[in-house]
This record gives C-alpha cells, sequence and structure tokens, in this order.
C-alpha cells in the first residue's frame, strides 16, 4: 500500500533482513557442501571455498556412495544407508502404531489411572539418552540382541513411543468421546472404531509421527555408536568414520558428498510431507 | 416391542450418589420423556439404559430381559446424540449403513434399509455428501436416520434439539412425534425443555437430584404436580405460587392494602391439618380478566396493581404483587390492558385448579 509510513517501511525492511539473514545462516554451509561435493580435488585446494565448481564432477559422489573407505572397509556408504533404511522403517512403523493406539486409548477409553500413566509415559520424553546406554546395553545383551539391526529397533520404538503418544493422545483429545460411544452402539468394537473411525481422521498426526520418528531414528549416532556390531552400523555412523579415515590428503569433496547423502533422506520426506506436518501440529487445535 | 423397566437403579461416581433408586416402568411403544435441570441425573440414567455407563446397584430389562450387564450393543438400541456424533470421514449413506455393516447385515438388506430411512426422513439427495457438508438441521436428520436403520427395539434420544435454532427445533419436534407415530417403537428421551416434554410425551418423568419425582402423563403433571418443583417446572410462565395466611376452609390474600378470603378446593382440609399457612399454586392462565359466564364459589374477583406487561400475541403476560409476591396473569389482548399500561384492574382468579403445598417442603397438601 502506498499509504504506508516511512517508519513501517523501516519496520519491514528490518524484518526481512532478518529472516534473509537467518535463511542464510542456514542456506550457506550447504551450498558450500554442495558446491564442494562437485569440484575435484585440485580445484578445491586452489579455489575460493565460494565459488561455483568450474564442472559438474559427479566423482566424489559415486566415491562417497560405493567405495569410500569408512575405518577398515571401502564399500562406500551404500551398505550403511542400507542399514539405516532397515532400522528406521520398522522402528517408525511400529513406534508410530503403538503411539496410536496408546493415544486412542489414554484419550477415549480412560481408566483409574491413565492419566497417571500418560504423564509417566511422557516422563520418556524428557529422559536423555545417555542415561539409559549402560542399563540399555545390558538388556540389550540379555535378550541376545546386542549389535543387531533388531535391538537397534527395539531400542529406537521404546524411545520413540514416549512421543507418538504424546502426538496422537493430543490429536485424539479433541475428537468428542460421543463418536466412540456412538459407534459402541452402532455394534463397533474397541478395533473397529479404532479403524473405522478413528484412522481415517489421523492422516495429519500419522504424518507428524512419521517425520518426527524418520528424522529422529536416521538422524540417531549416540545409540547407533553403541549399540550396532560392524555389519549393522546406521549411515550416520559411517559417515563418522568415512570423514575420520584418512588415506593420503582430506577429500573433502567426498566428505561433502556423504554428508549430503546421509542428510538427504529426511530432506526428502520433510519435503514431500512437509505441508501435513505444519498442518498436523496444529490441527489438534481447531476442531473441523 | 421394547417395554423398559428399571428397578432401584442406582449409580454413584466416587462418593456422589447421581442416581438414587430409579424405578421405571415404560410400555411397548411409548414416548417417555425424562426431564429435569441440568445435574439431575437424567442423562446418567439414559447412558445407563444405553449401556455406555455402568450401573452400581438394580436392574433394567427390556421385554423381561435383564440387560444389566450386556454391552452396548448386545442391547439392541439406538441412540441419537446431542452433538449428533455423526462419524465425520463416513459420507451419510456409510453413517446409516455403519451400524448394519457392523452386525454383518447382507449388503442387499443394507442398501434397502439406507434407502428406506433416508427416503423416510427426505435426505436421499444428501447420501454422498460428509457431515461437514450439512446443516444442523440436515445433521440431526442424518443422525436419526442413523438411528432408524438399526431398527431396534428402542430409541434413546438424548437432548437432540438443543443445538437447533428456535424455529427448526419445533419443526423437528413435530416430525419426530410423526415419526414415533409411525413407527410405534418405544422412545425415551431426554430434554431439560419443558415445552418438548409436554408436547411429545406419553409420559413424563421428572427428576431431580437423582430421583423420579413424578411419573404420569403430561396431564396429570401439568394438572396435578406432586410438588412444588414439579408445578414451578412445567409449565411457561411459570405457575404462582403465594404464601397465604389460612382463614378457616380459605386463604387470604392482601392486593393494595385489602384483604379477600379465597375459597379453594379440599378447602376442609386446612381446617384440621392445623397449619398458619401455606403456599397457593395457581397458574397464570386461571387468573383472568373477568369472564361473565364463569361462575361458582371458586371463582374470585380481586383487584390488582399491573406493574409491567408482556404481550406475547395471543394473550397479555401482566405483572402484579399479591401478598408481597411477584405473580403473573394471563389476560386476553382484548382485555383492554396494553404494553404501556400500569393501571389498576380487576382480575378473576379461578381457583377450581389450584394446588397447595406446604410452606417448608413443598409437598403437595390435600390430596
Amino acid at each position: 500500500m502506498s499509504s504506508l509510513t516511512l517508519s513501517k517501511k523501516l519496520y519491514k525492511a528490518f524484518f526481512i533482513t532478518l529472516l534473509l539473514v537467518f535463511a542464510l545462516a542456514y542456506l550457506g554451509p550447504l551450498y558450500v557442501m554442495l558446491t564442494t561435493s562437485f569440484k575435484g580435488i585440485e580445484e578445491i585446494r586452489n579455489g575460493n571455498i565460494l565459488a561455483l565448481p568450474n564442472a559438474l564432477n559427479g566423482s566424489a559422489w559415486v566415491k562417497a556412495w560405493s567405495s569410500a573407505c569408512t575405518g577398515g572397509d571401502c564399500y562406500g556408504l551404500a551398505p550403511y544407508f542400507w542399514n539405516s533404511m532397515r532400522i528406521v522403517i520398522p522402528a517408525l512403523l511400529i513406534s508410530t502404531a503403538v503411539g496410536a493406539l496408546n493415544g486412542y486409548v489414554l484419550s477415549q477409553w480412560r481408566f483409574k489411572g491413565s492419566n497417571f500413566l500418560f504423564g509417566a509415559l511422557l516422563f520418556g520424553c524428557f529422559i536423555p539418552f545417555q542415561v539409559i546406554l549402560l542399563p540399555m546395553a545390558k538388556l540389550l545383551a540379555w535378550l541376545g540382541l546386542a549389535n543387531t539391526v533388531t535391538g537397534l529397533v527395539l531400542v529406537h520404538v521404546i524411545y520413540g513411543i514416549a512421543f507418538t503418544t504424546l502426538f496422537f493422545r493430543n490429536y485424539y483429545v479433541g475428537i468428542p468421546n460421543e463418536l466412540v460411544r456412538a459407534a459402541r452402539l452402532d455394534g463397533a468394537g474397541f478395533f473397529a472404531i479404532f479403524r473405522h473411525v478413528f484412522l481415517p481422521l489421523s492422516t495429519p498426526i500419522i504424518v507428524v509421527s512419521v517425520i518426527w520418528q524418520f528424522t529422529q531414528i536416521w538422524n540417531d549416532f549416540l545409540f547407533g555408536v553403541v549399540y550396532s556390531g560392524p555389519g549393522t552400523q546406521p549411515i550416520t555412523v559411517a559417515l563418522n568414520n568415512l570423514v575420520n579415515t584418512t588415506m593420503g590428503g582430506k577429500e573433502y569433496n567426498v566428505d561433502m558428498a556423504a554428508a549430503v547423502i546421509a542428510a538427504l533422506p529426511t530432506l526428502v520426506v520433510y519435503i514431500v510431507a512437509g505441508k501435513y506436518f505444519v498442518r498436523g501440529l496444529t490441527a489438534g487445535a481447531v476442531k473441523g | 416391542m421394547g417395554s423398559i423397566q428399571i428397578q432401584q437403579l442406582t449409580k454413584s461416581f466416587g462418593d456422589t450418589e447421581v442416581l438414587k433408586g430409579i424405578d421405571l416402568d415404560i410400555k411397548d411403544g411409548e414416548f417417555l420423556i425424562l426431564v429435569g435441570p441440568s445435574g439431575c441425573g437424567k442423562s446418567t440414567l439414559m447412558n445407563s439404559i444405553a449401556g455406555l455407563e455402568e450401573v452400581t446397584s438394580g436392574d433394567i430389562l427390556i421385554d423381561g430381559d435383564n440387560i444389566t450387564d450386556l454391552s452396548p450393543k448386545e442391547r439392541d438400541i439406538a441412540m441419537v446424540f446431542q452433538s449428533y456424533a455423526l462419524y465425520p470421514t463416513m459420507s451419510v449413506s456409510r453413517n446409516i449403513s455403519f451400524g448394519l455393516e457392523m452386525r454383518k447385515v447382507p449388503k442387499a438388506e443394507i442398501e434397502k434399509t439406507v434407502a428406506d430411512v433416508s427416503q423416510l426422513l427426505q435426505i436421499e439427495h444428501l447420501l454422498d455428501r460428509k457431515p461437514s457438508q450439512l446443516s444442523g438441521g440436515q445433521r440431526q436428520r442424518v443422525a436419526m436416520g442413523r438411528a432408524l436403520a438399526r431398527n431396534p427395539r428402542v430409541f434413546l434420544f438424548d437432548e437432540p434439539l438443543s443445538n437447533l435454532d428456535a424455529k427448526l427445533r419445533v419443526e423437528m419436534r413435530t416430525e419426530i412425534k410423526k415419526l414415533h407415530k409411525r413407527l410405534g417403537t418405544t422412545i425415551v428421551y431426554v430434554t431439560h425443555d419443558q415445552v418438548e416434554a409436554m408436547t411429545l410425551a406419553d409420559r413424563i418423568a421428572v427428576m431431580k437430584d437423582g430421583q423420579v419425582q413424578q411419573f404420569g402423563t403430561p396431564y396429570e403433571i401439568y394438572n396435578n404436580p406432586a410438588s412444588r418443583f414439579v408445578a414451578d417446572f412445567m409449565g411457561s410462565p411459570p405457575m404462582n405460587f403465594i404464601e397465604c395466611v389460612v382463614l378457616d376452609d380459605k386463604l387470604v390474600i392482601e392486593s393494595q392494602g385489602e384483604k379477600f378470603e379465597l375459597q379453594v378446593p379440599h378447602g376442609d382440609h386446612l381446617k384440621n391439618a392445623g397449619v398458619d399457612t401455606v403456599i397457593l399454586g395457581i397458574r397464570p392462565e386461571m387468573i383472568t380478566e373477568p369472564k361473565p359466564h364463569v361462575e361458582g364459589a371458586l371463582v374470585h374477583s380481586i383487584p390488582m396493581q399491573i406493574e409491567v406487561t408482556e404481550p406475547m400475541g395471543p394473550d397479555t403476560i401482566a405483572f402484579g404483587q399479591w401478598n408481597s409476591t411477584e405473580i403473573q396473569a394471563r389476560l386476553s389482548p382484548e382485555a383492554g390492558v396494553d404494553a404501556q399500561d400500569t393501571g389498576k384492574i380487576t382480575v378473576q382468579v379461578d381457583t377450581s385448579k389450584a394446588v397447595l403445598f406446604d410452606a417448608f417442603s413443598g409437598a403437595r397438601l390435600g390430596v
């Protein structure tokens, strides 16, 4: 509008500048990572860190994926990428399913002590990873799951349930209990009501839970480094090993490409479903 | 078939006793209204019949079968909720058919039932829509359709009209009554609206504090209330309650410094009752402009200073004071009293339907 006063214009300019600065702070490193990953090693040594690559050189990406050395082995990140997938997908599906059922019970089928139970579960959100490292290692060993993918899945499921329960419970608490009553009179049981009435309403919160769990588990390093064996390491651990393994000179282009590969899946998940993520986080607040 | 017997039903939440021994005998095909102020236990009673609430003690029988411990789905009861509780992700037609689907009714039969019910309720054109695309009145119809499709032994209605606007409420009220006439299925209907109770019911159970105060036909409840509470709750404008001094078998009314003696039915009881004062309960329509053709010992003429009037259209409510109590008279609009009038008039008081209550307990006297 032309009637904007000067001070209002300045105000607006100030905020836009501020936002741009923050965006740059995040995007700057990404820019450096991407440009570096496409440069040859000579070009990196001699050139400006901010310069665009002379030509798109994909060899660092190929090496990072299939032949870079992570410690003793030189198979690239590929095997670990699939390790991570084998950990993330089951852990994510199980923790989301259990969280949905927990939330359904804690919001719609309250019983004596259900609020206490919810509080106790919520407590799980605030327990730092480091605190449970040793007892969990004991438990996994006792279960015979030490150094296995199943063991890591179990750890991530247990840790994730606290969060997924919180998401679903707070989402379902906004759904009137009369729906459950109506469905019970219609002859539906506990699971039928969940499947036919609640699940179809849950898309936004399922997306929230999936994105959250995917990001958490994919990005996890601590559990991955502690509970995995040589053949079951997730990609975060492999990335660390790759960057720390030096044979001759430091290959910044390979390191950068590897880092981007390790970060790519969470980015893809967010870009594909991010719209629902924001919507889902606020969906509980406004009833339709 | 769907007769309901409720025997000595109690329900407590912790230390709070919500239902204190309810006994009701509802005949097959009857339209029963549970009415009372909020917190009286009427919704809890209905939920107990539905099986959504476990009872503490007592029995509920449908057609002689004890269903007290059965789950809701085994009771063959359908319910219409105050918020309608339509399944938001399902189409109207699936909302109606869901109960049949859950009961494994054959597909062809479900389709026929949905078609019949939607025709009966005139919602055929809405079948493919989602509940969010419907108006309040349409949702109400779908909620009823869902109940009707099941063809249960008993319908429960939990304040089904309270979310509709005034005009629609009256329309739907008539429609529910027509529907009941047509189907003949037993209906238990909870409301706090005494007009709904009077207009719909075959019989009314007036509840207060977890007890049934009176169980009877609308006529009985209106004309022969068991207590001051029932008399006060039913009727609009409400009954006048005037504390009167007893003089032999008559009551004394004081208006504008003058005293008048009022003869009442069962006046002879008063002489022997040994009470100084009683509460006279008289409905506004029995205090009118003088009507020359109404005569008798129970018809009196008493002056009244009008403080304010409320013209309703068919009649005008005039407010005055007798025995330092505000009273309402129901005058004909042609009685010569208009909205601005604050003059003194003489009204006719017909005590033939007047009732007397104990001044302290509110219990009915002289019956």
